[in-house]
């Protein structure tokens, strides 16, 4: 049987593009043919529910009612991928949880793959939180996400303060999420579809819909260049779904 | 199905006779279709709006809504052939978005076949340019324009081995005559009796060039 696979999406900060990046792995591992179920901690009302409701379960993360819902079923659960987008606030309680549920002792020791996606604003306080993430990343894979959808920047204008951060973990990697076109953007969340979907000009229950195919051209754009930086980690590879090739999405 | 046509006639240099081609095309295809579809992104030089006001519409590509209303009725395969007179200011941003939208595969798809008329000049902008088509547009979409009035003969070498429209030079009052915004190609070549004049001629030489654009079209196709 296949190891179980977590990958946490989250920050601190709120408002740096969480869901859309988990909106985006869920999207990359379905075109990969990779079965995946998701949690989305935003509750009662979770935005990643609103766009995978079919994988998607909300959950509190606090309760330890909804910790077991996640954790222990993730050995008997049929989809070995376990996504969690955590809300604003509640990476560095969730990570100490973990910690606290023995979970990441069973990460080092290799019994499950556990990922980090780590979001950033532009901020210190947001760069500051790398530091206390860091800590509990030992067994991880650790991402740090420099999220540019909301056209911002990272302090590489200012390379000592861009360094201090980006260059003091030593095992973290860097990906980037480049910027989405903002009408397209207001596109898709009006039509409350996953990516692929409006991509594929298609309604969640698969009917053709009629979106601007300019906005699916800006769509499938920056789609494509997100997943070519999942590839690039080899994302397919830490779920142990083997290579990622053709992908019936990218047609 | 036959595949729609999309003309689109570009440089990204003013003054090198954008409109003028833009306005010869749009009454070949309307003497020839009895309908034509013409934008004008060209707003900054002569418009094409100002010549065929009938049946010509402004449009923008300066944000993602002016481009949505222009390309969402570029990639509709419905028989209407279409010309669009692109501004020298709008060239870069139009062919980026085009680039970054996959126009030129979904029209494949669609069945809506683009052709792009790159109206030559010898200077560095131009070559820039027609570089940078080269790499996004299939050989057989993309046709040099050689304007004898802008480049006096004198096609540069890198553009000069692939499809290639030649329009000839006018003597100057011939060119005032035409650039009346009352003028028209078909009205002349209606009224004119004397079909011997050179005006006459060279409006029969240039719809006889855009017909084997078009024939080429379907030969493609077949």
């Amino acid at each position: 049987m296949a190891k179980p696979v977590v990958i946490v999406v989250g920050a601190d900060k709120g408002g740096v593009g969480k869901t859309t990046v988990a909106r985006t792995l869920l999207d990359y591992f379905s075109a990969n043919n990779v079965a995946t179920r998701a949690f989305d901690t935003e509750n009662p009302r979770g935005t990643l529910k609103r766009f995978h409701p079919d994988l998607t379960e909300i959950v509190d993360m606090t309760a330890t009612s909804d910790q077991m819902k996640i954790f222990d079923t993730l050995n008997s659960a049929s989809p070995s991928v376990t996504v969690i987008d955590v809300r604003a606030g509640l990476l560095s309680p969730s990570l100490t949880a973990l910690r606290d549920i023995g979970f990441l002792d069973a990460a080092r020791a290799g019994q499950i793959t556990f990922a980090v996606f780590h979001i950033l604003g532009p901020s210190i306080a947001s760069l500051d939180e790398i530091a206390e993430t860091a800590n509990f990343m030992q067994g991880a894979k650790y991402f740090l996400v420099k999220n540019f959808i909301n056209n911002t920047s990272f302090f590489e204008w200012d390379q000592a303060t861009y360094n201090s951060y980006f260059h003091r973990i030593k095992d973290a990697t860097e990906l980037t999420i480049p910027k989405l076109n903002e009408m397209a953007y207001e596109q898709v969340e009006v039509a409350s579809v996953p990516f692929l979907k409006f991509v594929a000009n298609k309604s969640m229950k698969d009917e053709a819909a009629n979106y601007s195919f300019v906005l699916r051209g800006y769509v499938r754009h920056w789609l494509a260049n997100v997943w070519s930086e999942f590839d690039r980690i080899k994302l397919t590879d830490l779920v142990g779904s083997g290579k990622s090739g053709a992908r019936g999405g990218e047609k | 199905m036959s595949r729609t046509p999309v003309y689109i006639i570009c440089s990204p240099r003013p003054l090198v006779g954008k409109t003028l081609i833009a306005r010869l095309l749009s009454e070949f295809l309307l003497l020839k279709n009895g309908t034509v579809a013409a934008f004008d992104i060209n707003l900054k030089e002569p418009s094409l709006l100002d010549y065929l006001p009938g049946i010509t519409e402004t449009a923008e590509v300066d944000d993602t809504f002016g481009k949505m209303a222009l390309m969402d009725r570029l990639i509709v395969n419905d028989a209407l052939a279409k010309v669009i007179d692109l501004g020298f200011h709008a060239f870069d941003e139009f062919f980026k978005m085009s680039e970054e939208i996959g126009f030129m595969k979904e029209a494949a798809r669609r069945g809506v076949a683009p052709v792009i008329f790159f109206v030559a000049d010898t200077d560095r902008a131009s070559a820039r340019g027609y570089a940078m088509l080269q790499q996004q547009i299939p050989p057989n979409a993309l046709v040099t324009v050689d304007n004898e009035y802008v480049v006096r003969g004198e096609l540069p070498a890198t553009m000069a081995h692939g499809r290639i429209l030649r329009i000839a030079a006018l003597p100057v009052f011939l060119k005032t005559y035409i650039d009346r915004l009352t003028f028209s190609f078909t009205d002349y070549l209606r009224h004119e009796k004397d079909s011997s004049t050179e005006l006459h001629q060279w409006i029969r030489n240039n719809y006889l060039n855009f017909r084997e654009v078009e024939l080429n079209l379907i030969l493609q196709r077949s």
